[in-house]
């Protein structure tokens, strides 16, 4: 009975109540579509890192990762390829050799990371063969280095030229050797376009005076990123000799960034709950002082303090949780257009590639914000309940009753 | 025909102390009321009348005194309780109706009962007996908003009586009516005094309420200045 009057009642002043129903809607709307996007650059981010950067996983030599040098390769790498290519959740790996390097034109020189790859096996790894704007990832000609259009433009070097690759070998002497640009990338990440050049590892083998099949790096991709803690722990059973890392760990702005989606989901529906505290507080507030006479009727005639309260708080609870469901269904739907077409913020680019963030931002939401939202909505409707309902409840009858 | 005392105030004061000057609203009233009476309570504005029905009412607190309603001295009961108490024992008519404008006739008169957690079969029952008692069993689903003024004053006496109460109190009930519906509600409210013995108290202005009552007291400056029973 006091469930059906407080239902009755919340309809007795339509506007106001079409007011806080909106509010809801719109708030909730708001704080899905703004969660979803700063997940969505995160996730571009992350994955993007993942694609170029560091892959799923990545196997190395311990001693390599402390002091890169060209000796320390993977112990028993052909083994180790065996174990990778026959793995059920493993869907792309490839061995590299990673060289610092110095890349040098006519007209000027970079530092850089030489990265000698099996063309195939590293384009099915990271799709790189996709980014090449100009020319091809490596044909059949030898000696041939693939790297980045904002790099040739500082080396001032284009197709077909060829560049001086200079480095270390293994017994610290330097080697040098030409290369023929045959190929121009764009990935919109600066963290790979300013620094990896590319160059087929038995070439690179070759001038380095490496044993064939040597490798630095193994990096792979898992089937699902879900199995990759998994995966990593087997790996590193199997090889106890090397280091195997997952890319939180390997790269771990990537794993903070994580945890900072976490703590942005949570402020932020503390800060438009707190707003809608407010406005909730204000109409019920109007609400219960405008009824005045009506609650003191309803105490003197027998109706306790906890009833007078709890009907309040239903009051409050279907005012505020009425527009719910329309703005989870408003904000989800706009996250899954959005979610197709992407937004793009290429005006901004630019400032976003520094920081090897995507262009075209995917609003992602997963359940568990959802549930984050809607328990949120439920604290704010709890919490903006009290204040009016203590009104109501102070109310003395005597006093209530004789005002008009 | 043996009487059972429904209302008993002893030495009554009630000293409203506004503004450090005292305002003195009772000054002793001691008053019996019995089972089946017919009352009202008369006095100019100022005279005390409101208060001594706030306080009959259970609404209100004597600064000094003793109230017993039914047996029960009020001052014994927490607020709690004497909401209780209120819920099971006291019917309230009030000058502007007051019924919940969300509810439909019936729902009105069924609300207490509710509250007091009667079973549907016995609700039902009685709002049907109460609703034909005041003339009103074909507006059962209307809201208050949809019936007359005098309409919605015998909803509320159907509501009053609802619980069972001791007695019905009853707060210038005439007060927002035309004639023929003040007429109609007095006739049933003496139907249901003489018929059930229900005992009611009114507070009133109008010399219509007043000629009807079978006992006048009339309250001035706080204290009762005369009471006298006379034939309606």
């Amino acid at each position: 009975m006091i469930a059906k009057v407080a239902w009755r009642n919340i309809w007795r002043s339509r506007t106001r109540t079409a007011v806080v129903v909106g509010a809801v809607i719109l708030a909730i709307w708001a704080l899905v579509f703004m969660i979803a996007f700063v997940r969505g650059v995160v996730y571009g981010y992350i994955d993007k890192a993942v694609q170029f950067e560091t892959s799923h996983v990545q196997l190395h030599n311990p001693a390599f990762l402390e002091e890169p040098a060209l000796a320390l390769t993977i112990p028993e790498g052909q083994g180790v390829m065996e174990v990778l290519a026959g793995h059920d959740s493993i869907v792309a790996w490839s061995p590299r050799i990673v060289v610092n390097a110095m890349l040098a034109t006519s007209t000027g020189a970079n530092g850089i990371q030489l990265r000698g790859v099996d063309p195939q096996q590293e384009h099915q790894l990271t799709r790189i063969g996709e980014r090449v704007v100009e020319g091809v990832f490596f044909d059949e000609g030898r000696n041939q280095v693939v790297l980045s259009t904002s790099l040739a433009a500082k080396l001032n070097v284009g197709l077909r030229k060829k560049v001086i690759v200079t480095f270390q070998d293994q017994y610290n002497n330097l080697t040098s050797a030409a290369f023929r640009v045959i190929g121009l990338y764009d990935t919109d990440n600066r963290n790979i376009d300013d620094v990896v050049a590319f160059v087929r590892a038995d070439d690179l083998r070759a001038v380095a005076g490496m044993e064939t099949g040597a490798n630095h790096e193994m990096a792979l991709l898992a089937s699902d990123v879900e199995m990759v803690p998994q995966l990593t722990r087997a790996l590193s059973r199997r090889f106890p000799d090397l280091t195997v890392r997952d890319f939180e760990e390997i790269s771990p702005d990537l794993g903070l960034f994580k945890s900072q989606v976490q703590i942005n989901l949570i402020i932020m529906t503390v800060i438009i709950m707190l707003a809608l505290i407010f406005g909730i507080i204000n109409t019920m507030l109007m609400a219960v002082l405008e009824r005045t006479r009506e609650l003191g009727m309803l105490m003197a005639i027998g109706m306790n303090k906890a009833r007078v309260f709890g009907m309040v708080v239903i009051e409050t609870m279907y005012v505020s949780l009425l527009g719910a469901p329309v703005g989870l269904a408003l904000g989800w739907a706009t996250v899954l257009i959005l979610n197709r077409t992407g937004i793009d913020l290429s005006n901004w680019s630019s400032g976003l590639a520094e920081f090897g963030m995507a262009t075209l931002v995917y609003p992602v939401l997963e359940t568990d914000a959802y549930v984050v939202i809607v328990s949120g909505i439920l604290i704010t409707a709890l919490l903006a309940s009290i204040y009016p309902s203590l009104k109501a409840i102070r109310l003395r009858p005597v006093e209530a009753l004789r005002k008009l | 025909m043996s009487m059972e005392t429904v209302i008993q105030t002893i030495d009554l004061h009630k000293v409203y102390d506004e503004t450090r000057v005292p305002v003195h609203a009772l000054r002793g009233v001691d008053l019996r009321i019995d089972k089946g009476e017919f009352t009202a309570i008369v006095g100019p504005s100022g005279s005390g009348k409101s208060t001594l029905l706030n306080i009959i009412g259970g609404l209100d607190q004597p600064t000094r005194g003793q109230i017993i309603i039914d047996g029960t001295d009020l001052a014994t009961l927490s607020p709690n309780a004497l909401i209780d108490f209120r819920k099971n024992k006291i019917g309230f008519v009030f000058q502007s109706y007051n019924l919940i404008p969300v509810l439909t006739a019936k729902e009105n008169v069924e609300f207490v009962m509710l509250l007091q957690k009667r079973s549907k079969a016995e609700r039902d029952a009685r709002v049907q007996v109460l609703m034909e008692a005041v003339g009103l069993a074909d507006r059962l689903h209307n809201r208050p908003s949809e019936l007359s003024g005098g309409q919605q004053q015998r909803v509320a006496v159907a509501r009053a009586l609802a619980p069972k109460p001791a007695f019905i109190l009853a707060d210038e009930p005439t007060a927002n009516l035309d004639s023929a519906s003040t007429t109609n509600l007095l006739d049933m409210m003496a139907r249901l005094n003489t018929q059930e013995a229900m005992t009611f108290v009114f507070s009133t202005h109008d010399q219509r309420v007043i000629d009807r009552a079978r006992r006048v007291i009339t309250l001035e400056d706080g204290q009762i200045i005369s009471d006298l029973a006379q034939d309606a």
